[in-house]
């Protein structure tokens, strides 16, 4: 487990950059999340698609099936990529201060 | 594209993600991550933890054998996809299974303790140790080096074993260890942590988006006791690989099949067949419960080499024998509904180049090779092998787990993968079939890495395009 610093935002984060503990998150730590992920920052559209994966993981605990994200954001995987650099389940969802994901994915 | 490596691609794979300071306390110089483990007298551990895995096991017969057979001479070389990309002696099959058995020959069997004695050998050492953990997580497992050895040493057992033991002393790649928790003690109880309410909400999802595309009905049918068939997919299948699913379901349908999705356990992956037998034999009792619980009748493993093989191989091995169910592959049903003219496909919907990745864990037993080659054959104009392939096929770079350990990914890329991505640029294929979890991630971020004009899909992701519903 490591500590990251930006500006104000002190977090524990994993050897990957992920969130320890996804409560501590906020709209200031998706901003720090972000500038690991080469994204400066932050557009409605980058909120939009954050926003969705924080509600649903909320509800649901984990994060959404790709297609269902896609679906309901309205962009294409394409342009997930486009926003996140890393994709959607080393990006977006790292910013979105969900857990690294396990398993085959 | 060029096999050999490039002294700047080699810089890129070797790189290690590791903080110094950590590689420094755990005196551990590997690539992947490591839980903390106990780094004091682990020589004296590892051989501890040996010694155990011997006695309650049946590997000893299968050392003695080895030891006396291995001739070291290396023609192993000429089937391993790492070595024809770096040309390092260090990754020569033989050479790193005789990692371990130089051990096993030193310290368990007599002319070993006696010579040891006699001439001042100091036995296992930390820097050996320390090779051993850095090159077993190098080889994928894939097993083709055994088409080519004149001595028949499975050396894809002898990493598994090297890693077993190792993991018995806490080095393991900790993405392994991470999921494996979870999916044997953890609350979701699956290697992704996925919830229950979770998987409904996806399966009501793609029920819907299938009634939209294709206006039927097509069910995943939920927790149905005495179905034929328990469903069991890579669970990570239900977060990444959409189309696959709604293939499945929708060949289920199509066929009439009976089958269902148990709440209980859905997830047939087992990282246990890549570095722990105790992993492994848990892992497939929690399929075995499931199956008991629904009372179905067989088991049928969806789109994944390992899965399909850990299940079909070691169910019946650890805790089924020959009252065991019936394992079968998901392609196996729907070649055989093909056969049975039960499955109907439109051959005018695909008319891309196709080619066909053989998953190591299902095509180099002799498995399913023939089999998804007429089901493509049955609706894809332009089919294109790649070569080597079948039982020869070349693995897809992130095979034995190494695909789940993302911190490996350039050596991934530069050096396990490269052989792969020079036969789909070959191939001039547009759609790369690929059934299995693993490899769909990996060839998914080879043709990306490598900017292939490709498209990676499952077999049953075309399947869907091109079903036909009475």
């Amino acid at each position: 487990m490591a500590i990251f610093e930006w500006e104000e935002v002190k977090i524990d984060v994993d050897e990957d950059g992920f969130m320890e503990e996804p409560d501590q998150w906020n709209e200031r730590v998706a901003l720090a999340l972000a500038s690991t992920e080469g994204v400066a920052e932050l557009s409605e559209e980058h909120w939009h698609l954050v926003n969705y994966l924080r509600d649903y993981y909320q509800k649901f605990g984990i994060a959404p099936m790709i297609r269902k994200l896609c679906k309901e954001t309205g962009f294409p995987l394409k342009k997930v990529y486009e926003l996140f650099p890393s994709g959607p389940a080393k990006g977006a969802c790292k910013v979105a201060g969900l857990a690294k994901p396990t398993g085959c994915v | 594209m060029e096999l050999k490596i490039t002294e700047e691609g080699l810089k890129k794979a070797l790189k290690s993600a590791r903080k110094p300071e950590v590689t420094a306390k755990q005196k551990l110089p590997v690539r992947y991550h490591v839980e903390d483990f106990k780094v004091e007298g682990r020589t004296r551990a590892f051989l501890e933890a040996f010694a155990a895995i011997l006695k309650h096991s049946n590997y000893k017969f299968v050392l003695d054998h080895y030891i006396r057979i291995s001739a070291k001479c290396s023609r192993c070389t000429t089937n391993c996809q790492i070595y024809e990309v770096t040309g390092d002696e260090h990754d020569i099959p033989c050479y790193r299974s005789e990692l371990l058995l130089s051990i096993y020959r030193r310290h368990f069997t007599v002319a070993g303790q006696m010579s040891g004695r006699l001439f001042g050998d100091p036995g296992l050492t930390d820097e050996h140790l320390q090779e051993l953990a850095a090159s077993v997580w190098n080889c994928t497992a894939c097993r083709r080096c055994v088409n080519e050895c004149p001595m028949g040493i499975d050396h894809g057992l002898v990493t598994h074993l090297a890693r077993y033991v190792l993991s018995e002393i806490g080095i393991a790649p900790r993405a392994l260890v991470v999921s494996t928790r979870e999916q044997l003690i953890g609350d979701s109880g699956n290697t992704s942590a996925i919830p229950v309410p979770a998987l409904l909400d996806t399966l009501e999802f793609l029920e819907e988006d299938m009634e939209e595309e294709k206006g039927v009905k097509i069910k995943f049918p939920i927790n149905v006791e005495g179905a034929e068939y328990l469903f069991v997919p890579a669970v990570s299948d239900f977060l990444m690989e959409a189309e696959t699913l709604m293939g499945n379901a929708a060949v289920m349908t199509a066929t009439g099949g009976s089958w269902t999705i148990g709440t209980g356990y859905f997830d047939g992956i087992n990282y246990g067949l890549f570095y722990s037998d105790h992993v492994l034999e848990k892992a497939v009792q929690k399929i075995l419960a499931e199956a008991e619980r629904l009372k179905v009748k067989k088991i049928m493993i969806g789109e994944c080499g390992h899965a399909s093989r850990s299940a079909k191989y070691f169910y019946p091995a650890f805790c089924g024998g020959k009252d065991a169910l019936p394992i079968i592959n998901c392609m196996e049903y729907a070649y055989d509904m093909l056969k049975a003219g039960k499955l109907k496909l439109d051959p005018n919907v695909i008319k891309e180049r196709v080619t066909y990745h053989d998953p190591c864990n299902i095509a180099r037993p002799g498995w399913i090779v023939q089999q998804p080659r007429e089901l493509i054959r049955a609706f894809c104009k332009d089919f294109v092998e790649m070569t080597p392939n079948g039982r020869q096929g070349v693995c897809c770079g992130g095979g034995g787990g190494t695909v789940s350990i993302d911190e490996i990914m350039p050596y991934r890329m530069e050096i396990g993968g490269k052989y792969k991505a020079k036969q789909i640029v070959d191939t001039g294929a547009h759609y790369v079939i690929a059934p299995c979890a693993n490899c769909k991630k990996q060839i998914r971020e080879i043709i990306d890495y490598h900017k292939l004009d490709a498209e990676l899909v499952g077999l049953h992701d075309l399947i869907y395009k091109a079903i036909i519903f009475d």
